[in-house]
């Protein structure tokens, strides 16, 4: 199979629209044809790829085309685009508000303990589970942990509140066992809230995230180890040494992807666990787009809320993501 | 995954490494318990009397066993419709996402479909960036989907992470085995039909399962899009009726308490609700450690082409 030149620049022109397209004896000469002609052969796979296609146009980018809903004063019966415009007002007004602080800053706190504090726990569970040689024990172990991931919020939340109840609840009769009072209304209390919310998130994820680093530490180099030990390394060193770099592109990875959500992360528990006693801490800016826009029916004003927190988030992965191919050569894309 | 990690070359634990080990078993274990315990706290009040359980002091094991929770539950005949509406999204559901994934997923793995980049960047950018909630939801009423049955299939139809799953998965099939059906005179169809679906089982077991619970366990649909109770799936008649007592919580538990005593009936709502969480749950936890082999190579895959 000798290309000439000509076909040589073809291809280069093709490989750079194509995208990392493998090189294969018949792609070749089906690159030679024009462009219109290599779509026409390929029609059965436009064919597959038209449900597809049909979803992300009307399901995904007619909403993010609707986001001008947050420039325009919406009615039900002019439709987004004949709504007159209103500029920036919505904006200006939430930033005006009496809310948009106490929302921001709710929003934060909760994105700061799922994105930041929660993260290295999984990764702590996948260390432990390397650890154990039991095979039967670890299988056990993990079916046990993977188990809250499949229990939706509704049943969470459900069982949360009948054992943190007053007085009757699993929780207060510890408490009160061990000679405490057991009234302790957790669920009403907003001081409890986080602690609640941080609970909840490492019962229900700690197993199921931990699958990934499990895996990436699976495909570790097993020669290292043995390097290490004859350097005098125990398990603690061996781990530390070999097992953490080992994985560490995995855990930049999954931290990038997490740091998106910084700003919307949560929705259903937070919709969940908010009771009138802790709707201080609980209201953030996911609840409050549902709740004014969706309940109350200020359309543009919940759109504009909710186009921030977009774009927030677009701009949070790609600056953690240039920053970390920057420094670490870890990114994304 | 499993037996592929180091053993131990020379047996040369040193004091540091056991107590490595050990502490390791010791949160281990620990972890497991805190897991399991509120399962089991919840599985024994739905088999106690309500009233009973009322008092107080029901832990894992129920003191007054009776299967009036369960009976009461079956006979309720709005959450056997809403059990109903949850098994058709999820059948419905799970079998369309599977078709129109892997139909995409095929596609867009062949490598001499034109515009295949373009396609792929557009479908990932999806992940970044969205219409937010309200444009979503004045999409969806444009398209006819509110109080719809199929504003709870249509929207979930096709995700990105298990598009990308899928294709990543084609990938890992030798293209060799494609090549031999084209020669064989299969076309894109028959090579799709009678040679990758047939190697894909892993990859679909695995996307349908998550498919499938995301279906079981999705309320949001029904409590935001859907204003007819009728059509509600069970997750939603569950999350009214938590949301109900979550915001009822401000009276005091012993009016609460005193209301329970008056009932003439032994069931409560509250040990109504364990019945029910149970009925919910099970299926789900039936149905996983089946899959559960696939898990670590589906997650994996998911991840390093995501």
């Amino acid at each position: 199979m000798c290309a000439t030149t000509c076909d040589k620049i073809e291809n280069l022109q093709r490989e750079s629209s194509m995208r990392k397209g493998k090189q294969n004896p018949s792609g070749i000469t089906i690159r030679t044809k024009p462009l219109w002609k290599r779509m026409l052969s390929c029609w059965p796979l436009y064919l597959m790829l038209l449900p597809a296609i049909v979803y992300y146009i009307l399901i995904c980018y007619v909403p993010i085309a609707g986001n001008v809903l947050a420039f325009k004063d919406y009615s039900f019966r002019k439709g987004i685009w004949g709504s007159p415009w209103v500029g920036m007002k919505y904006f200006n007004m939430f930033f005006s508000s009496y809310d948009c602080w106490r929302l921001i800053r709710n929003t934060l706190h909760i994105g700061f303990i799922k994105c930041i504090l929660e993260f290295p726990f999984a990764i702590l569970l996948a260390l432990l589970l390397n650890e154990i040689r039991a095979e039967k024990f670890k299988k056990v172990t993990q079916t046990i942990t993977y188990l809250p991931h499949f229990l939706s919020s509704v049943i969470i939340v459900t069982m949360l509140q009948r054992i943190l109840a007053p007085n009757t609840g699993v929780l207060n009769q510890i408490i009160k066992a061990l000679g405490g009072g057991g009234d302790t209304f957790f669920l009403m209390q907003s001081g409890y809230f986080h602690r609640i919310l941080f609970t909840m998130d490492i019962w229900r994820n700690i197993g199921w995230d931990s699958i990934i680093y499990l895996a990436a530490i699976s495909g570790v180099d097993q020669e290292l180890y043995e390097a290490a030990s004859m350097d005098g390394c125990n398990r603690l060193g061996q781990c530390w040494h070999v097992t953490l770099p080992g994985i560490r592109g995995t855990i930049g990875l999954l931290f990038i992807m997490g740091v998106g959500g910084l700003l919307s992360s949560g929705f259903e528990q937070m919709w969940l666990l908010r009771t009138p006693g802790n709707m201080a801490v609980a209201d953030t800016l996911d609840v409050y787009v549902v709740r004014i826009g969706l309940q109350n029916g200020q359309f543009g004003y919940a759109s504009a809320i909710g186009l921030i927190q977009g774009l927030v988030g677009l701009v949070l992965v790609v600056a953690t993501n240039s920053i970390s191919k920057k420094f670490t050569e870890v990114a994304l894309w | 995954m499993e037996s592929q990690h180091h053993k131990p070359m020379k047996v040369r634990s040193t004091p540091a490494d056991k107590a490595v080990s050990v502490v390791t078993y010791v949160i281990v274990i620990a972890l497991c318990l805190v897991i399991l315990l509120p399962c089991l706290n919840v599985l024994a009040l739905s088999f106690n009397d309500g009233k009973d359980a009322a008092r107080g002091g029901v832990y894992f094991f129920p003191r007054m066993f009776t299967l009036m929770n369960y009976k009461e539950v079956f006979q309720d005949g709005s959450i056997i419709s809403a059990y109903r509406i949850t098994l058709a999204r999820t059948f419905i559901g799970t079998f369309l996402s599977l078709a129109v994934t892997s139909f995409a997923a095929f596609a867009l793995n062949q490598k001499e479909l034109p515009g295949r980049g373009i396609i792929i960047f557009a479908i990932t950018f999806t992940m970044l960036f969205g219409g937010g909630t309200i444009p979503t939801y004045v999409q969806y009423s444009r398209l006819g989907l509110i109080d719809n049955f199929w504003v709870y299939v249509i929207p979930s139809l096709v995700s990105v992470t298990y598009l990308i799953m899928m294709r990543s998965f084609f990938d890992g099939i030798p293209y060799e085995l494609q090549e031999a059906a084209k020669l064989d005179g299969c076309g894109y169809f028959g090579t799709f039909f009678r040679v990758m679906l047939p190697l894909s089982k892993p990859v679909l077991a695995v996307v349908g399962l998550y498919t499938a619970v995301n279906h079981w366990n999705d309320w949001f649909a029904g409590a935001f899009y859907m204003t007819s109770s009728k059509l509600w799936p069970v997750q939603t008649v569950l999350q009214q009726m938590l949301s109900r007592a979550m915001s009822a919580s401000t009276q005091q538990t012993e009016n609460v308490a005193a209301a329970i005593a008056a009932s003439q009936s032994s069931v409560t709502t509250d040990s109504l609700k364990m019945a029910a969480v149970v009925i919910t749950t099970a299926p789900i936890l039936c149905v996983y450690p089946f899959v559960q082999k696939y898990f670590a190579k589906g997650t994996l895959i998911g991840a390093v082409k995501g």
